[in-house]
């Protein structure tokens, strides 16, 4: 990834008005969201995140993460319950053009080579062709893909389709970006430059909703973590508020506390993210 | 007034850019979805029309390697249609990148759409085609024209919806060759692609009536010689409500993110 690229970016985002004066960037009341199974994977969730934040969600596989942001992009139904991004019902097309995604697991399509991957997804989203190649060629050029342009996914190294998972998130320039385990498998080194990256977005005024089993990245990227078990918010606060409620040295004892206790009061960590997965995913996947 | 408050405005209607990336997906891989089936139909009728032909009469005062046009015609173009969609639709869940068009602010319709274009397209540019070659090498003219024109679009409707539908509901490629080798392929060769149902014994000629593909073969057939077995208006009407049908079982499905969203 090219610093001077990022650096020398001005056109991101504008800086947001204060926070004070904008609806949050995510509001989550009641929501509830049972699978056909009669399985129950998150119940009654209550989540603001204010606009401009950094926030940190961490939990155990299966605690619901993969469901919560499935409903907020709305790739999971709800069951019950209300899903605001930045005050617009989260089924608006308002609301779908604030989010980007860029999910755990690599879905990019082969049919495409990294160019069109990039154009297309801004063109779901409205951009015109010269608005929409603009825009790739400059996050091809942040993110080092300018040489694989016409290259399909399927022959990139892990790496360059998490990079590539990574640009297209952001080509609409969405206000909330949500990364689900974005470095998951991915070496030290652009581990560091996509935390970088998403460090230099969040200060050019973009919310980031982060989930992580790198605790001690969570703790220092994060300006608020929320530790999630069982579908249900267990404990939430500042890194430092966390430590101090938990008597904790770091946010990892944090969240051996915080699940231990949870665990305790009978909440368990369940298959909810497996089962998300599951559900949307065909049984046999075959690579044709 | 903050960017999150802006009306959102399409520089590009999404809808455009889902039509437009279908069609680019086939047409990189055109020796397989348009050479192939031409071919393969072509070969048809230079085999049992052109050099069998001669051995068999002509079906009802038509020349048998022209009688057999419309049939070849109607199964390449439904073919088209049905295997586009359904495996455009099976990949993108397989691989899970149909998340990038559900997430994003496309209306259900639009990605219905979107989605089925690609079959349509597709199976105009294999019916064209098919229709220009058969022309050239039978010397089959086309006697009602409208009639073919409407005919194939209702064809091309029921099917890339029917493709989008199977692509749905599918939970492997096995169910697609399911669908394609045991479902559609022998409706087709029993709709009167090869043969007159006149010429059938009273039992199998009532069997054929009840499979819809004998009214497409119909009313494609009237299309191109302005004769066919069933009145024509019989077989538009049957090929209008499968189309009907099968657009508000795939809208549903969009509406309702059944088995798309959990």
């Amino acid at each position: 990834m090219r610093r001077s690229s990022i650096d020398q970016r001005t056109d991101h985002h504008p800086l947001p008005e204060s926070p004070a004066t904008l609806a949050p960037a995510l509001r989550v009341s009641g929501f509830t969201k049972t699978y056909a199974d009669g399985f129950t994977a998150v119940r009654d969730l209550a989540l603001e995140v204010p606009a401009g934040s950094f926030f940190g969600l961490l939990g155990p596989n299966g605690a619901g993460k993969t469901t919560l942001i499935g409903a907020i992009t709305n790739l999971v139904r709800p069951t019950a319950g209300r899903i605001e991004v930045f005050g617009h019902e989260h089924e608006t097309r308002h609301a779908r053009r604030l989010v980007g995604l860029a999910e755990q697991e690599i879905n990019l399509d082969r049919f495409l080579d990294v160019e069109e991957v990039l154009v297309y997804h801004a063109g779901y989203f409205g951009i015109s062709r010269r608005n929409a190649k603009a825009r790739a060629k400059e996050l091809m050029d942040v993110f080092d893909l300018s040489a694989k342009a016409h290259v399909r996914p399927p022959a990139l190294s892990g790496g360059m389709r998490r990079r590539l998972l990574f640009a297209r998130a952001l080509m609409h320039r969405p206000r909330l970006l949500i990364l689900d385990e974005p470095t998951a498998g991915v070496d030290v080194e652009l581990r560091s430059e996509l935390w970088e990256y998403t460090r230099r977005l969040h200060r050019e005024g973009t919310t980031i909703l982060l989930t992580t089993h790198y605790l001690e990245e969570a703790e220092a990227l994060c300006e608020d973590l929320a530790l999630i078990r069982g579908g249900r918010i267990v404990a939430r606060d500042s890194a430092a508020g966390l430590r101090a409620r938990y008597g904790a040295r770091d946010i990892a004892e944090v969240y051996a506390k915080a699940m231990s206790a949870a665990a305790a009061d009978g909440i368990a960590a369940t298959g909810a993210d497996a089962q998300a997965a599951a559900a949307m995913t065909p049984a046999e996947e075959v690579a044709r | 007034m903050s960017a999150a408050a802006e009306p959102y405005v399409e520089e590009r209607p999404g809808v455009v850019w889902l039509c437009e990336r279908e069609i680019v997906r086939f047409l990189k891989l055109w020796v397989q979805t348009i050479v192939a089936p031409c071919v393969s139909s072509l070969l048809f009728i230079v085999v049992f029309g052109m050099a069998l032909g001669d051995s068999i009469a002509s079906v009802g005062g038509v020349p048998y390697d022209q009688f057999i046009v419309p049939g070849l015609v109607v199964q390449a173009v439904l073919t088209a249609a049905f295997s586009n969609n359904s495996s455009t639709v099976f990949q993108a869940r397989s691989d899970r990148f149909i998340n990038d068009v559900l997430s994003s602010p496309l209306r259900w319709w639009e990605v219905n759409l979107g989605l089925a274009i690609g079959g349509v397209v597709r199976g105009l540019i294999t019916g064209v085609l098919l229709t220009a070659a058969a022309i050239a090498m039978t010397g089959i003219g086309v006697e009602r024209p409208l009639v073919l024109v409407v005919a194939g679009a209702l064809v091309l409707v029921a099917f890339a919806q029917f493709g989008v539908i199977a692509g749905i509901y599918a939970r492997s490629w096995d169910f697609m060759a399911f669908v394609t080798t045991l479902v559609i392929l022998p409706l087709s060769f029993l709709g009167g692609v090869f043969y007159s149902v006149d010429r059938l014994p009273d039992a199998w000629e009532v069997v054929s009536h009840v499979n819809p593909i004998f009214y497409l073969v119909q009313a494609f057939r009237y299309g191109f010689s302005g004769q066919a077995d069933v009145p024509v208006g019989i077989s538009l009407a049957v090929i209008a409500a499968l189309a009907l049908v099968l657009s508000a079982w795939c809208a549903w499905l969009f509406r309702t993110g059944h088995r798309l969203k959990p």
